[in-house]
């Protein structure tokens, strides 16, 4: 990613009371039936003397609404509802009569207000309590009118934070294999779903991106070169060089948590086997002995234990192993083929698709075979798992009456959103960690 | 700096197309001037008098020349006729010893017709020494991209190993597995899944 914000936090607003961080979580969203939080965001008032000529009035509450209804934990009150009248009410706690908005059933409300000087931008964000009729965070930003996006992501993720206990996600990005004819290249898309762009031009089948845990470098395999070869590209210069070019396939799979190994699918023997790659030493170690396929291994967020897809009982099921390959045990049971693994970076829960009466699905279930939960139920086929750093999200790929999308959903399965739609198919997601940029 | 290079970049853009329409209408005009010109040379031409009559010896002469022309047309149509159907017959042989090996869903091992193909395979590959085969594996859509890797390559694999077992030298066959990345048949059916579970040969003869 090479965005970069230009703005700083000028200071934090003190107005009366300041809730202490995360003092109380107002939205549980790990609770399997969230109910969505009412939420309404005001025009914003331009505080200067200079006319709003950009429109920010209603840019930003539109922005903010867009930014925050991407998370699927809200509900943004129409502005049509509204019963305050702009003129009279201000955007401090005591010039807001806080029965205009519990009247038309907001728990929560956004005010601010800015000032353009040329270029320059200073935006002022405060969200309100308004059941208890008080200030939970209020941020002042500074920069260019050209880094309002920036400041409004920033924003929403201190609502985040204030409102569940944990920022957002709006810094992260999903990269995958888009299909085009037949072959594919490496992409990766905002978890907004803006900003696509492609990051390899193989012009030859490359599958499986991977993020390293600093999102610095992406691991992939490619049939550039005829084989199925595993290739290591740095983010920053897009210089890419092949770090496993075994005859067979040479399979891209997770990173440790640490960054310091990468999982790995090696046939160089004939058949599909786990192998951990260690970068210090540049050598690879098995870690299954198995003639049938071993397969798409996801760490645990601990980097101790292994999941991985094996058909070694006759269809693919899922299994977890130690990170050294010991105590090897069969994790699903129901269904006849259960792939793709992919571990919760919160630990717990395992992702994976799974068949259900004919149709892929996506599934999860606990890390000891427990609580088995179908999170699709849509028509179609719904693919490759990957989680967000935050773990309250599920990327995947859809396809449906022919139709081929990039999903996310929240991880109970609810708030379906399509990312990207309309190349020649989607796979292998892979979602990066934080840049810390909001 | 970056709108400045889009900027740039839609400049050369637009001069390029300028030129390109400029070189093909340069191209029309001139083809255009020659067609003329054919045409007036016919004209001349046409308006050129007859050649004088031949006489009773130079035409007996010039019929069998025809005859014995086509005389020898015909027999060389017959021999390309029959080098061609030797050559059909040969490839239909090739096509019938590696045609595509079918399997079934989530399966690699091999079905009795995959047997009776790789047979014919392995004999045809004994006959002809200097062929050398890779082997695709393929899976139809349903399923992961990384499994269906690992059971297009042991599709190949198995194909793979049974040749080697009817005596034809490891060194002359490569796999590849292109799992259910490489579909025969985009559809989404039964019919089409069925003919995407394949082992495909292509074949290379030095």
């Amino acid at each position: 990613m090479t965005k970069k914000i230009v703005f700083v936090i000028a200071f934090f607003l003190v107005f009366g009371v300041t809730a202490p961080s995360h003092g109380r979580v107002y939205i549980d969203i790990d609770s399997p039936t969230i109910q969505k939080f009412p939420l309404a965001i005001a025009d914003f008032k331009n505080l200067g003397k200079n006319p709003d000529k950009d429109k920010l009035g209603t840019w930003f509450p539109d922005a903010l609404g867009k930014a925050l209804q991407v998370t699927g934990f809200f509900t943004i009150i129409q502005r049509n509802a509204f019963l305050e009248d702009p003129n009279q009410a201000g955007i401090t706690t005591d010039s807001i009569r806080f029965s205009d908005w519990t009247g038309i059933g907001a728990e929560s409300l956004i005010k601010g207000g800015f000032q353009v000087n040329g270029k320059e931008l200073v935006a002022e964000f405060r969200l309100f309590d308004v059941i208890q009729g008080k200030l939970i965070s209020g941020k002042k930003y500074t920069g260019k009118v050209s880094d309002r996006k920036d400041m409004v992501l920033k924003f929403a993720s201190e609502v985040l934070l204030q409102l569940t206990g944990e920022k957002g996600v709006f810094d992260t990005r999903i990269a995958f294999a888009g299909k085009k004819g037949q072959i594919s290249e490496i992409y990766a898309i905002n978890f907004d779903g803006s900003e696509l762009t492609r990051i390899t031009n193989f012009r030859s089948l490359t599958l499986l991106p991977r993020w390293s845990p600093d999102s610095r470098e992406i691991t992939f395999t490619s049939y550039r070169d005829g084989n199925p070869d595993l290739f290591i590209m740095d983010m920053s210069s897009g210089r890419a060089r092949k770090i496993s070019g075994f005859s067979g396939l040479n399979l891209a799979a997770p990173w440790s948590p640490d960054g310091t190994k990468i999982l790995m699918t090696l046939s160089k023997d004939g058949h599909q086997e786990i192998y951990v790659m260690d970068f210090r030493e540049g050598k690879a170690r098995r870690l299954t002995h198995n003639y049938s396929i071993n397969i798409s291994p996801t760490w645990s967020p601990d980097g101790k234990r292994i999941a991985f897809v094996s058909d070694r009982a006759g269809s693919p099921q899922i299994y977890v192993m130690d990170a050294d390959g010991d105590n090897q045990r069969r994790l699903t049971y129901q269904g006849n083929y259960n792939t793709s693994p992919s571990w919760s970076p919160k630990g717990k829960r395992i992702a994976f698709e799974g068949m259900v009466n004919g149709s892929f699905q996506i599934l999860s279930i606990d890390e000891d075979g427990g609580n088995l939960a179908q999170l699709t139920t849509e028509g179609g086929r719904n693919e490759s798992p990957s989680w967000s750093p935050d773990g309250r999200y599920i990327a995947f790929a859809s396809i449906k009456n022919g139709r081929n999308r990039l999903c996310v959903m929240n991880a109970n399965g609810s708030n379906v959103r399509i990312l990207h739609e309309g190349m020649g198919g989607y796979a292998n997601t892979s979602w990066s960690s934080r840049s810390n940029l909001y | 700096m970056k709108r400045n290079l889009v900027v740039f970049g839609f400049i050369v853009v637009i001069l390029g197309l300028g030129l390109i329409l400029t070189v093909g209408c340069a191209k029309k005009v001139v083809k255009e001037t020659a067609e003329e010109k054919t045409a007036t040379v016919q004209k001349e031409a046409a308006a050129t008098p007859a050649q004088p009559a031949e006489t009773e010896e130079q035409r007996l002469a010039r019929e069998n020349a025809m005859k014995e022309a086509a005389l020898r047309e015909e027999q060389e149509r017959e021999r390309a006729l029959a080098a061609q159907k030797e050559k059909e017959a040969a490839a239909a042989a090739m096509a019938e010893a590696f045609a595509d090996l079918r399997f079934d869903f989530d399966k690699f091992d091999l079905k009795p017709e995959a047997r009776e193909t790789l047979k014919k395979a392995a004999a045809y590959m004994t006959a002809n020494k200097d062929v050398t085969v890779v082997i695709e594996g393929n899976c139809d859509e349903r399923g992961t991209v990384e499994y269906n890797l690992a059971l297009g390559e042991k599709r190949a694999l198995g194909a793979m190993k049974f040749l080697v077992d009817l005596g034809v030298d490891k060194g002359r066959i490569k796999t590849i597995s292109y799992g259910k990345e490489r579909p025969l048949d985009p559809g989404h059916t039964e019919d089409a899944w069925a003919k995407n579970r394949r082992d495909h040969f292509v074949v290379t003869e030095k």
